[in-house]
């Protein structure tokens, strides 16, 4: 054998030994399974593909949590992990699911929305596959997902996105992005399917109230603020105020662009009588300029490079050296969806919710985020779901 | 942090250097940068040890959509190719429009241009127009490193031209800025310049020959070849294209690559001569590989660089320099930027950079059109150099690679003064925008 063709052959052990280790991994990635604990509040578990047919039996179909009151009144609909690289959003659901007890009207809850974009990575962006919230009984394992749903589930895509119905121009990746697809549609591709099913979810429930939970980059102006069209704007603005006033935090308010199609926050006003609103969180991890891609910078959101940028007053969030801890960001979040129902009840008293057990700002910011996950291996396994 | 981040860096850089000292190729070269800037990442947990292969493999399929267009597109060209209906058009160009210096040469900017303007892609046009329109240009009396020059330079104004300008489509999904509006800005400057590098660089007329007398030592045309071969399969492609625009909710998506093999096939069927089809396609391949590769290693560099903090150093440098000096250092940062992350670049340094121009004053939408005409010259830089191996491969030029990029000195000037005060003065062509809409 010549020398070309041993070092050709070591070479070729080498990949093969890499892929099969990468491979392992991104397997294994793909089918974890997160335990989600169903608290006291939770009186049914749905599947989206109830209302969407053309979800049933892919990866898009999701878990939908119901917590129903005793007494009859508004309907409000969180949606988490539209973006499955913005943690703070699964994370906040998920203390609404194992905590929340509702007197009054109904709650729903999408932790995992996109459910393949929390299946996929982010080639090329060097993201850790896991992040883990210390709990007081060990801790709690996420994935990280991305942005867009896998191509293992929605493929090919299209040379441009052409969005229904507008017919506005997109990237051809946001053919695959949930917060770029709706309204939606039944038999469109499969990302336009998981919005439908939320829109149904929505028309045939009478929702209210519509609240996708998300975060962003701190050097992106539409960051740290409540996104609403002009239907939802003043209990935004209502809600921007009383957490500015009584929880010293800012959460200002962003009207929703009418000429950009595709958002939650547009599209949801424009195809149902449900008020939307969308949050966006500081997200330090997400910006382009910071250190490494570590869990350490998703959890704590500190970055030299960022407070640097913060003194040539670059970025459009207040930036210290505590960076933007996650209890800062799920409490931002928590805060402000229960004051948005708080508005929305004293402005439509017969469409009221009344829930309660939700932690505020200040007591998940003192607590800790995993303080309020149950543990799955000490509860009813009945009361233990995965997607 | 700024320390070992910088560090890593060096080691990347040694190591790119050392590779290349050893002549080991491009592809090679950065593959040593990539591992090596891993490991050393690895001594700090950045990335952990455990996850350098994965970083690895998973890098490495960050353009495979793009990896499958450059395929099945230049195996479709291959089969147009073979079954002579490339020496075909070529030949019908030179026949009518030989004494027509001007309008050849518009004509054949235009050819170019469509392909990448209808897919974003500068390559596709290369690949799928490239090689009749240089042997078109060489019988106008181009010399091959002018040709080689003309392509390169239009074929990347196609990227940027509108209705699909990738950068332009990052930046916007990365921005939440709407698609829309980019038809003026964009079209007008592309039309321009790209008329301005075919004369500038075409203009000249290397040697005269009869037209007789051409048409005499071109190829000869298999006997059966006739107008609609050539262009049904070309006519199935478009059409492909532009069904999806026309009826984007009734026709199935395709992907650009199955939209290749479909025509590929329709252009094996119409030959009027049999094809060896997987000796081609075999053949082909093999003349693509270093280009692959080359995408391959890119995203393997650009995810190491993001898990090590390198990136993020070089996004961190860029946004940290004074304004003025930005505007200056924007004719160098940008196609560098493309030329070692192709599209990389636009997330890396555009995202943060639309998002700081817009904090100041200035109308995002035309200053991303404005930095689109910067990008596409990235790609005649190492170390990926795309459209600038592509120009050379397809216009058979054998000369200096360096020889051929200092030709294309004029229009780059240009372009990318045409681009900065796009940026520059992008509130002022707020109109541009307003009337596209």
């Amino acid at each position: 054998m010549s020398r070309v063709w041993i070092i050709k052959s070591i070479l070729l052990l080498i990949i093969i030994t890499l892929m099969i280790i990468a491979g392992a991994q991104l397997y294994e990635h793909r089918h974890f399974k997160l335990p989600i604990v169903a608290g006291q509040g939770v009186t049914k578990v749905a599947k989206l593909s109830d209302y969407a047919e053309g979800v049933k039996e892919t990866v898009a179909d999701t878990n939908v949590f119901y917590l129903e009151g005793k007494e009859k009144g508004g309907k409000m609909f969180i949606m988490a992990n539209t973006h499955s690289n913005e943690p703070a959003a699964i994370l906040t659901a998920l203390i609404f699911v194992e905590n929340a007890l509702v007197d009054k009207g109904t709650l729903i809850i999408i932790p995992e929305f996109n459910n393949s974009a929390g299946r996929n990575t982010r080639p090329g962006d060097g993201y850790p596959l896991y992040y883990e919230i210390p709990t007081e009984w060990g801790s709690k394992k996420f994935r990280m997902g991305n942005r867009d749903a896998s191509p293992l589930d929605q493929w090919p895509d299209p040379d441009v996105y052409v969005h229904y119905p507008d017919k506005q121009l997109l990237s051809f990746l946001d053919v695959r992005n949930t917060n770029r697809t709706w309204p939606g549609r039944p038999n469109g591709p499969l990302m336009e399917r998981v919005t439908y099913g939320a829109m149904q979810i929505m028309r045939e429930m009478e929702v209210d109230i519509a609240i996708d939970i998300h975060g962003a980059e701190t050097m992106f102006p539409v960051t740290n603020c409540i996104v609403a069209p002009e239907k939802s704007m003043r209990i935004a603005t209502m809600t921007s105020l009383t957490v500015k006033a009584r929880e010293k935090f800012d959460n200002h308010v962003e009207p929703s662009p009418s000429g950009f199609r595709g958002l939650s926050h547009r599209e949801i006003g424009d195809y149902s009588d449900t008020l939307p609103f969308l949050l966006e969180a500081p997200l330090p991890f997400l910006d382009q300029p910071t250190g490494p891609k570590t869990v350490k910078l998703l959890l704590d959101g500190k970055d030299p490079f960022l407070l640097s940028l913060s003194k040539k007053r670059k970025l459009f969030v207040p930036y210290d050296e505590t960076g933007w801890p996650m209890e800062k960001r799920v409490g931002q979040h928590c805060s402000v969806i229960l004051e948005i129902i708080r508005q929305f009840s004293r402005k439509f008293p017969e469409r009221a919710v009344e829930l309660r057990n939700v932690p505020r700002y200040a007591d998940v910011v003192k607590n800790g985020v995993g303080h309020y996950y149950h543990d799955p291996d000490k509860v009813d396994k009945a009361v233990v779901h995965f997607n | 942090m700024y320390l070992r981040i910088g560090i890593i860096l060096a080691i990347m850089v040694v190591a790119y250097s050392l590779a290349k000292w050893k002549n080991l190729s491009v592809e090679l070269s950065m593959l040593s940068a990539a591992v090596c800037g891993g490991i050393a990442g690895a001594f700090v947990s950045t990335p952990p040890i455990g996850q350098l292969a994965r970083h690895l493999v998973e890098g490495a399929f960050t353009y495979l959509d793009v990896i499958l267009v450059f395929s099945t597109a230049t195996i479709f060209m291959a089969i147009v190719r073979e079954s002579g209906g490339v020496n075909y058009v070529v030949r019908a160009t030179i026949k009518y429009f030989y004494n027509l210096r001007i309008i050849a040469l518009i004509l054949l900017m235009i050819i170019v241009l469509i392909p990448g303007a209808l897919t974003g892609a500068g390559s596709v046009s290369l690949l799928v127009v490239g090689a009749p329109v240089a042997l078109a240009l060489g019988y106008l009396g181009i010399t091959k490193r002018r040709i080689a020059a003309i392509l390169f330079i239009v074929a990347g104004l196609s990227a940027a031209a509108p209705p699909v300008n990738i950068w332009a489509m990052i930046l916007s999904a990365g921005t939440a800025i709407p698609y829309v509006g980019f038809e003026l800005p964009l079209g007008i400057p592309v039309l321009i310049l790209g008329t301005f590098t075919v004369l500038f660089l075409g203009w000249k007329r290397e040697r005269t020959m009869d037209l007789g007398e051409v048409l005499k030592e071109m190829p000869e045309v298999p006997e059966r070849m006739s107008w609609w071969r050539v262009i049904l399969p070309f006519l199935i492609f478009f059409g492909l294209i532009v069904a999806s625009r026309i009826l984007p909710f009734s026709t199935p998506i395709l992907g650009l690559p199955l939209e290749f093999v479909i025509a590929a096939l329709v252009a094996l069927l119409v030959s009027p001569k049999k094809i060896k089809i997987l000796e081609l396609s075999r053949d082909t391949m093999k003349r693509l590989l270093p280009l692959l590769a080359t995408m391959v290693v890119v995203g393997m560099l650009q995810q190491v660089m993001t898990a090590t903090g390198v990136r993020g150093l070089l996004s961190f440098a860029v946004i940290s320099t004074p304004i003025t000096l930005l505007f200056i250092l924007l004719a160098v940062i940008i196609p560098v930027s493309e030329g070692v992350l192709t599209y990389g670049g636009a997330a890396i340094i555009g995202i943060p950079l639309i998002w700081f121009l817009d904090s100041i004053g200035l109308h995002a939408t035309v200053a991303i059109a404005g930095l689109s005409l910067l990008w596409p010259l990235g790609d005649g830089l190492p170390p990926t150099a795309l459209i600038g191996r592509l120009s050379v491969m397809v216009s058979e030029y054998k000369d200096s690679y360096w020889t051929f990029l200092r030709s294309t000195w004029l229009p780059w000037l240009i372009i990318t003064v045409v681009g900065i005060l796009m940026i520059k003065f992008s509130a002022d062509l707020e109109f541009l925008v307003r009337w596209s809409i």
